[in-house]
């Protein structure tokens, strides 16, 4: 038998990739709450991974904090919070580009991000080579679902898109220094999210949709 | 018809003249009356490609002309026909810039008078005016370019340009290509300079069109060769490498764009038009990828990418004469082009069916036929890219050939389409019914052809010797006509190879031998002939067929953004009282023309908008116009004056 | 490996048993399905009765239909088993591996589907239209995805002639990149695609509303509808064995002995019995997608493999 090996870190970075393509192509809400969960594990397992690399202790502690907050709490919460909610504030039934297309967009953010990171010298250093063009990804694929949508709950989607690639941005860069800092950050998504789900929640019942597009009407003229 | 045998005879020669001009390449022809000429390699493959195209056009054209005779008088049409042939002949062979003007401008003349030969039709005039203004709009932009050649090397002779291509400095040769290509670009169909291409093709006369869509837009390609590999002298550099990209991507587009166009239409030429924009594409990236391969010093990929486009060149102009020709068979038949009046052909007309097949199956590129070869060689230049260092090209290349692969599958399923609506099932109009075959000689021109397209599938080998030889290229695969096309990668495995012979035998074989078996396993069984199933309620007719636009619905659903589709409905009712009971409803649905909306018009408008505002100089008074001199010589003097 | 006469008669011998293996894996297919919805199924030997059943029947054949018709099945046979033998299925070998080419494979395969839509079109019936214009669609479709993916995989392995890429995939030590990962989720989308099973089409239904392929084939009869449903089980045997056998070697044949070709069998067995349980288990989890929702997962398979092809460069 010949000896098989696996390289680790791209590979859980293309994992995590998968994981993040999972949550982007759906449209209904129950749904990508529940691939969101799998790709906060992800996140967790490259933290997990990351420590081991690097040896730096903390960030054991924030792989644990991301299953807790964004694989359990934040899901239980958005799920409360938006138990009543009519169907047609929950599912993404006209967004601006439609999904194969903005699957194929965000194919080339992807092809994008390689390039922007090309410049920079990895030499070495296995951890940034394979992680930093996968957080840059997900920040710029974070930010295309929050353009492309209308229903204002699936919003948040991005936006906790975006998070997870930041975080796994900064995690990158200091390699669990500033642990802090990162605590910090993951209690403002999750007050964060707790908010713009009840605001959410009260919109809908009282104008019985969450179409972003109405907000138009707000306009001065 | 006498004329038509004399271009036969021509073409002849021509055929046989390719072969010792090719021997001795830089073959000199003395010049006659200044208009010299000169024959390599080059010329002498769009000669042959000339040649065997108008060979096997004229001899439909005996038949076709009768089409004719009774009302125009086919003398007309012999003389425009025959013209046309020669000035094409004496546009590739041209050795000044002056002759190749002449001749470009003869070719888009005579080309002109065939597009509006059936003046009867409104819409004929408009689609020869479009094209008029198109092809001068182009030659417009290879004068120009020509003019910067000259005032850098200050001769007209094309020998002196490709003496002086590496002493021209780099951003000279950079202009020089941009015109170079819009102005060949416009006459070769890409987009957006395209919209003369549906328009024109299809009012001409079928032979003409065939002649036209096969050659006349190779004489494109033809200035194009000539500019970057002659006069531009493309070697290893990297200056060079935009120019490919800007090839590859131009290509892409239009092919894509192209057949999207074409899998929606329902008039059989305009369809064929659109698809060859979508085949010159296609021969565009080849030669893009050519340029990027030898600017990054790849010379070896660079001949594969060179071959593989001008093989499909050959070939394309091979199949859509083929397919033209039969296209024009049917016209002559039912007298519409229009394929939902079409259907049930192949068994009133079914040589011609036979041969639309083959034609069909080449153009798909399906193997063993000759499209599949040329697509193959595509293919396999793309896939080259690795040996490019630069990475973020070749992830470009990656995505261009993701539009590659969507014209491939979109052009198979528009052929599937037009064969399928014209030929097959029943006849959706009275003019069907009554279709007949064609006259024998214009099946032995498209014959000749369709034999043409089986020979070059099955065994590569002849077109490619033909080409490399042309091209001076060394020949990186053995000369055996029956031996295998093969690459090899780095490491000395082999990385891709292709026999279609082999292929074709095997096809044959396995064939062969199961029907043995099944014939054992099943013993015989007879065969009855019933109506088709039509779930019982009876009296199925030719109205519940999927129709030509049925069958594109699909694609026209998932392509909408493309589209964009407006679907108007009308609702007839028998009483006002109750809008629920319908007497008719009609639904229109057409799509929209992208480019001539959003670029055109707008363009045109506002040229109208100008020349309106110029037309106040022309007051018609003589003081007027006396002015007008006075003043320009005036200035003159002054200029004259103030230059040391 | 060294060629002698031996090899050769096992490399014919295994596309045979590659086309008289395919109609088993297809009952097996079944008989998971049938056995998940709480159904006892018909054996896995049911396709071969069905096929020689059918070819013993008389045809009827509609009165529109043309030569066409009557030809397009043998085409659709001999292109797909032409295919057959063209492939290395348990010994890394094939008699005309230097014909073998995945693009030669793709083409093949497109000029069945060529005839088989315009089958379908010739009867006049409506059946025949609708089957034809959605399975334009869809290879229309399918068709950018099938070459992005060789594109990575030919970047990964080097090659597009299959025997190449067979070899040079069961040299590798290295058990998966990310490229090839990319390139695997992409290759198992087309597979289930091309071999027209769930959710892109359903092979057992007979409402037109789900229906893709077998409305093209809706009026054959006998030997021809026998011809027809055997190389529908050929092909999907031999995407299967072209995902097996690309992307998971092990246990492939190397050289020819004994031991070597018998385990080498053994385990495509089991491999391609594996895979085709997963892909009908695949099928009992997810209904037929609306047909205008394809697209989306044909754009998955674009994408998965745009991202494998930048991945390769990481």
């Amino acid at each position: 038998m010949e000896i098989f090996q696996i390289d680790i870190l791209p590979i859980s970075s293309a994992v995590l990739l998968i994981a993040t393509f999972g949550v982007i192509v759906r449209r209904g809400f129950m749904d990508w709450l529940s691939a969101y969960r799998y790709q906060a594990i992800a996140l967790s397992g490259i933290t997990a991974i990351i420590a081991f690399v690097t040896g730096a202790w903390e960030l054991y502690i924030a792989a644990a904090l991301t299953i807790l907050i964004k694989a359990i709490i934040i899901p239980i919460v958005l799920l409360r919070v938006t138990g009543g909610l009519s169907f047609v504030s929950r599912y993404e039934l006209n967004p601006y580009i439609s999904v194969r297309l903005s699957t194929i967009i965000s194919a080339l953010l992807v092809a994008l991000s390689y390039f922007l990171t090309q410049q920079i010298p990895f030499k070495s250093d296995q951890i940034l080579r394979a992680y930093l063009p996968v957080s840059i990804s997900l920040l710029l694929i974070g930010l295309f679902v929050m353009v492309n949508r209308r229903v204002a709950l699936n919003q948040v989607v991005g936006l906790l898109i975006l998070e997870n690639g930041l975080f796994l941005f900064a995690t990158t860069l200091t390699r669990g220094v500033s642990i802090i800092i990162e605590i910090g950050i993951f209690i403002d998504i999750l007050v964060g999210v707790i908010i713009s789900a009840s605001l959410m929640s009260r919109i809908s019942h009282t104008f019985d949709n969450l179409n972003v597009d109405n907000l138009e009407q707000l306009k001065d003229e | 018809m006498i004329a038509s045998i004399l271009a036969i005879i021509l073409s002849i020669s021509v055929i046989s003249n390719g072969e010792p001009l090719r021997a001795s390449l830089l073959g000199n022809i003395p010049t006659l009356f200044d208009l010299p000429i000169y024959v390599d390699g080059v010329s002498a493959f769009f000669i042959f490609i000339l040649g065997l195209i108008s060979f096997a056009v004229s001899l439909y054209s005996i038949g076709y002309s009768k089409h004719y005779a009774v009302k125009n008088g086919t003398s007309v049409l012999g003389f425009l026909f025959n013209f046309f042939i020669l000035s094409i002949l004496l546009v590739v062979t041209s050795n000044s810039v002056f002759s190749f003007l002449l001749f470009w401008e003869t070719m888009a003349l005579t080309s002109f008078l065939l597009v509006i030969y059936e003046h009867e039709h409104e819409s004929n005039l408009k689609s020869g005016m479009t094209y008029i203004v198109m092809t001068h709009f182009g030659t417009a932009f290879i004068l120009a370019s020509f003019l910067i050649l000259y005032i850098q090397t200050g001769s007209f002779s094309f020998d002196v340009f490709r003496q002086a291509a590496s002493s021209t400095p780099m951003l000279i040769k950079d202009i020089v290509f941009i015109l170079a290509f819009i102005g060949f670009g416009t006459k070769a169909g890409i987009v957006p300079f395209h919209i003369w291409l549906p328009q024109a093709h299809p009012s001409a006369p079928s032979n003409a069109s065939a002649l036209m869509s096969a050659v006349m837009i190779k004489t494109a390609i033809y200035g194009l060769v000539r500019f970057i590999f002659d006069y531009g002298g493309l070697g290893p550099s990297m200056d060079f490498a935009w120019w490919g990209l800007l090839l590859l991507s131009v290509g892409a587009v239009s092919s894509v764009v192209g057949v999207l166009y074409a899998v929606v239409e329902k008039d059989i030429k305009r369809a064929l038009a659109f698809s060859s924009i979508e085949n010159i594409g296609i021969i565009l990236i080849g030669l893009g990828l050519s340029v990027i391969f030898a600017a990054f010093n790849l010379p070896s990929l660079s001949i594969l990418a060179l071959v593989a486009s001008m093989y499909h060149t050959l070939n394309h102009a091979v199949f859509k004469s083929l397919l033209f020709m039969c296209a024009g068979s049917i016209d002559y038949t039912i007298h519409t082009k229009n394929m939902e009046s079409m259907g049930g052909l192949i068994r009133k007309m079914p040589w011609t069916a036979l041969l639309f097949l083959i034609g069909a199956l080449s153009i798909s590129g399906l193997p063993p036929l000759n499209g599949f070869i040329s697509e193959w060689l595509t293919m396999q230049a793309l896939l080259s890219t690795p040996y490019i260092m630069n990475t973020n090209l070749q992830i470009l290349i990656a995505f261009t050939s993701l539009a590659f692969a969507l014209t491939a599958g979109v052009g198979a399923a528009t052929f599937v389409k037009i064969f399928g609506v014209s030929f097959l099932s029943k006849s959706r109009s009275e003019l069907a019914l009554n279709a007949v075959e064609v006259p024998r000689t214009m099946l032995a021109g498209k014959g000749v052809i369709a034999f043409t397209a089986v020979i070059l599938g099955i065994l590569p080998f002849i077109g490619i010797n033909l080409i490399t030889s042309a091209f001076n290229l060394k020949s990186f695969s053995p000369n055996n006509y029956f031996g295998y096309i093969s690459l090899s990668n780095t490491s000395g495995g082999n990385f891709a190879s292709l026999n279609p012979l082999i292929v074709l035998l095997l096809l044959v074989s396995v064939a062969a031998c199961f029907y043995v078996f099944v014939r054992i396993v099943g013993k015989a069984t007879s065969e009855r002939a019933f109506t088709t199933w039509d779930c019982g309620f009876g009296g199925l007719n030719a109205r519940m067929e999927y129709s030509a636009t049925s069958l594109s619905q699909p694609l026209r659903k998932v392509f909408k953004f493309f589209y964009k589709p407006r679907n108007k409905i009308t609702r007839e009712v028998y009483a006002e009282s109750n809008p629920y009971l319908r007497r008719k409803v009609k639904i229109d649905s057409t799509t929209r023309n992208l480019f001539e909306e959003l670029l055109y018009e707008p363009v045109i408008s506002a040229c109208i908008f100008l020349f309106d505002k110029i037309r106040m100089i022309q007051t018609g008074k003589v003081n007027a116009y006396l002015l007008y001199i006075m003043i320009t010589l005036v200035l003159l003097l002054i200029f004259v004056r103030l230059t040391p | 490996m060294n060629v002698d006469i031996i090899t050769v008669i096992l490399g014919f011998a295994q596309s045979l048993i590659l086309i008289a293996l395919s109609p088993l894996i297809t009952g097996i297919m079944r008989k998971v399905k049938a056995r998940t919805q709480k159904r006892i199924g018909a054996s896995v030997f049911q396709p071969y009765y069905d096929i020689v059943k059918l070819m013993r029947k008389d045809d009827v054949v509609s009165d529109q239909a043309s030569w066409l018709f009557r030809f397009a099945p043998w085409v659709n046979f001999a292109a797909i088993a032409t295919s057959a033998l063209l492939i290395p299925v348990f010994i890394i070998y094939s008699p005309f591996e230097l014909v073998g080419d995945l693009l030669l494979i793709i083409g093949l395969f497109g000029l069945a589907r060529f005839f088989t839509i315009l089958g379908g079109l010739d009867t006049a019936s409506a059946f025949g239209g609708l089957g034809s214009s959605r399975e334009m669609m869809l290879s229309a479709l399918i068709e950018p995805a099938l070459f992005l993916t060789i594109f990575t995989l030919s970047l990964n392995f080097g090659a597009t002639n299959i025997t190449t890429l067979i070899n040079s995939a069961s040299n590798l030590h290295v058990l998966i990149t990310p490229s090839v990962l990319f390139a695997l989720i992409s290759m198992f989308v087309i597979v289930i695609a091309e071999a027209g099973r769930l959710p892109f089409d359903n092979p057992a239904t007979h409402l037109e509303l789900t229906m893709v392929h077998e409305a093209m084939i809706l009026e054959y009869s006998g030997k021809r509808l026998a011809l027809i449903e055997w190389s529908q089980s050929i092909k999907n045997l031999i995407l299967l064995t072209l995902m097996i056998n690309i992307f998971a070697p092990w246990g492939i044949a190397k050289s020819v002995s004994i031991e070597t070709v018998g385990i080498g069998f053994a385990v495509f067995l089991v491999k391609a019995s594996v895979t085709a349980m997963l892909i009908a288990f695949i099928e009992t989890r997810v209904a037929k997608w609306r047909l205008f929702r394809i697209p989306d997962l044909i754009t998955i398979a674009i994408a998965s493999s745009m991202i494998g092809i930048v991945f390769f460069y990481i």
